[in-house]
């Protein structure tokens, strides 16, 4: 009987937990089997297999649940990582309960784990597309990431789902949306300073011929050299939003902008040169 | 025409994000039929029905977050469209060009729904106001009062005697619109209404909630008649049959289901749907259903005559 060994079969793949309460109760079992060895010719062994395995499903319930509020005191308590382990643990008990993966995805964003929080927040909306709070967390976890456009979905989904909570239009939709303008802010201005710099490289004044004598050549200098102030301005500046959501051009401190501040002042003592 | 109930056309990708609200509309002037949809994806998207198959005719830009709710005039020529980004928006069905945008205020404008006259269009509001609009205006004209939570759902007595609406909290309200009184106050559901629909003769109202039930009332005395069970999940949309004898539901568990009105029995499922069905709605002479849901499809079926 000993020879009929589990353990053999306890791969990288089954988790640690599991085995263990697998083994656990194989030594209960094999306790009472000691005890009631006469009995065992009569037993209904197609029932027996399906009532452990409900009894099963109902320990892993339990086991998972408990795992779970040990995870969040612990989580409480600040000691993040050891929260995700409980709760790892009690992902292999139960693997549909999304609202396991939402706590973890809160955490991991506490500590900065952006990939996998969002990643935590994917399974749970998998789990239980109608909880809202779980699409919040999404979009939450996707806003760190920097997926702007995808938090604005997420968020998007929570208030179709429970439009009645102020903090999702108010904090997390406005707050999203903020963001989403000043990133299409910026893009506008890297491509308008990409459109200047082409024009500076390819200055059309530069195409045609010029009598020397006359004012054209003044004319078509002042333009060159007023595209390259534009030019300038334009890498000098940063795209702000202010507290209205009205998008600014602002130029930056000289602290935060010492590499485009450097090619311009060489440039300006160039000018003043000629 | 057909003796059974089945599905007649399937528009995959009808949208590039989930559907969330669907109206079947007819034109008074030249009887053809359409479809409007309105999607997370921003859009308002206008179909017509002919030959047995959907053909797009316009995609209406200008939301600039998910459209909640759509509806068409009753003569066919104008569609009303609310989004998340708090305005609601007339469009001409024949040019598809934008009549107007209101602005109905920060979390002011979720479902709408066109007067019987169409000269108006009802939405609710976050304080537990409806408040009505003037087509012809596009400004404010004037709101009743639930004094209740958020409204979810709303719907005219299509004799325009009556204004339903349904809140998050599970409530019902029935206005007389004449007088702008509060007629009824029906503690329905535990959980929010996503939808409600009157017969066409006035009498009866639907109500579907998340609590998987749906409910009937009779109107003139507020009682209610009939709670029915059978969805596994939320109920997410309800619509009357034109001829009074059936009513069609919609839910997360992506099904679609027709019921008998007298009998308040379910006679056929719909299993189409990959996923939640947010709309569904009855063509104007009764033959057809449109439903359309989170994956993206419309779906077209045919109704026993």
């Amino acid at each position: 009987m000993a020879s009929f060994g589990w353990k053999r079969k306890v791969g990288e793949r089954v988790s640690r937990s599991v085995v263990r309460q697998f083994e656990a109760e194989e030594e209960e079992k094999a306790e009472d089997d000691d005890g009631g060895s006469r009995e065992e010719e009569e037993v209904d062994w197609l029932h027996a297999i399906k009532r452990r395995r409900e009894v099963l499903l109902q320990d892993c319930a339990a086991n998972s649940s408990r795992l779970k509020d040990e995870g969040a005191q612990l989580a409480e308590q600040g000691r993040h990582w050891e929260a995700i382990k409980k709760w790892d643990e009690a992902i292999q008990l139960t693997p549909d309960n999304s609202q396991l993966y939402e706590m973890k995805s809160q955490v991991l964003t506490i500590l900065h784990e952006v990939f996998p929080a969002v990643k935590a927040a994917e399974m749970a909306v998998k789990f239980q597309p109608l909880w809202w709070e779980g699409w919040q967390t999404l979009g939450r976890a996707q806003l760190n990431l920097g997926e702007v456009d995808l938090a604005v979905r997420s968020f998007q989904i929570a208030i179709h789902l429970r439009p009645s909570e102020t903090s999702l239009w108010q904090d997390d939709l406005n707050w999203a949306r903020t963001l989403q303008k000043q990133q299409a802010a910026t893009k506008e201005k890297i491509r308008q300073e990409e459109e200047t710099k082409n024009q500076l490289l390819h200055a059309p004044e530069l195409e045609q011929d010029y009598d020397f004598e006359s004012d054209e050549v003044l004319a078509a200098c002042v333009a060159v050299a007023e595209r390259q102030t534009h030019y300038e301005e334009l890498r000098r500046t940063t795209v702000v939003i202010d507290a209205e959501g009205k998008i600014q051009n602002v130029v930056s401190g000289e602290q935060g902008s010492e590499d485009p501040a450097a090619p311009s002042k060489e440039q300006f003592v160039k000018a003043r040169g000629l | 025409m057909s003796t059974q109930y089945s599905i007649l056309f399937k528009q995959e990708h009808a949208h590039d994000d989930a559907i969330w609200t669907a109206a079947w509309g007819k034109s008074e002037a030249d009887g053809s039929e359409t479809i409007v949809t309105g999607s997370l994806d921003d859009m308002v998207k206008v179909w017509k029905w002919s030959d047995e198959k959907l053909e797009l005719q316009w995609t209406l830009e200008g939301h600039q977050l998910g459209v909640v709710s759509v509806d068409i005039s009753h003569n066919g020529a104008i569609a009303a469209s609310s989004s998340l980004d708090a305005h609601i928006r007339l469009w001409d069905l024949e040019s598809g060009k934008q009549i107007k945008s209101m602005d109905a205020g920060p979390v002011d404008g979720w479902s709408v729904a066109f007067s019987p006259d169409s000269k108006h269009i009802a939405t609710g509001s976050h304080h537990g106001k409806v408040n009505i609009f003037g087509v012809e205006s596009g400004k404010k004209e004037y709101s009743l009062d639930t004094r209740g939570k958020f409204i979810l759902s709303i719907a005219y007595s299509p004799d325009g005697k009556y204004l339903a609406s349904g809140a998050i909290d599970g409530i019902i309200n029935i206005f007389d619109i004449a007088t702008g009184k509060l007629l009824h106050t029906l503690e329905g559901h535990a959980m929010p209404i996503r939808s409600l629909t009157f017969s066409p003769d006035s009498q009866l109202l639907v109500t579907a909630s998340d609590d998987g039930y749906i409910k009937i009332y009779d109107v003139q005395h507020a009682n209610l008649a009939g709670t029915l069970s059978g969805h596994g999940s939320w109920v997410l949309n309800v619509a009357f049959s034109p001829d009074d004898t059936h009513f069609v539901s919609s839910s997360s568990d992506k099904s679609v289901k027709v019921w008998d009105a007298s009998s308040r029995t379910c006679i056929n499922t719909f299993f189409d749907h990959q996923d939640q069905v947010w709309s569904v709605k009855y063509n104007s002479n009764g033959s057809k259903i449109v439903s359309a849901g989170d994956d993206r499809a419309i779906h077209i079926y045919d109704c026993p005559s």
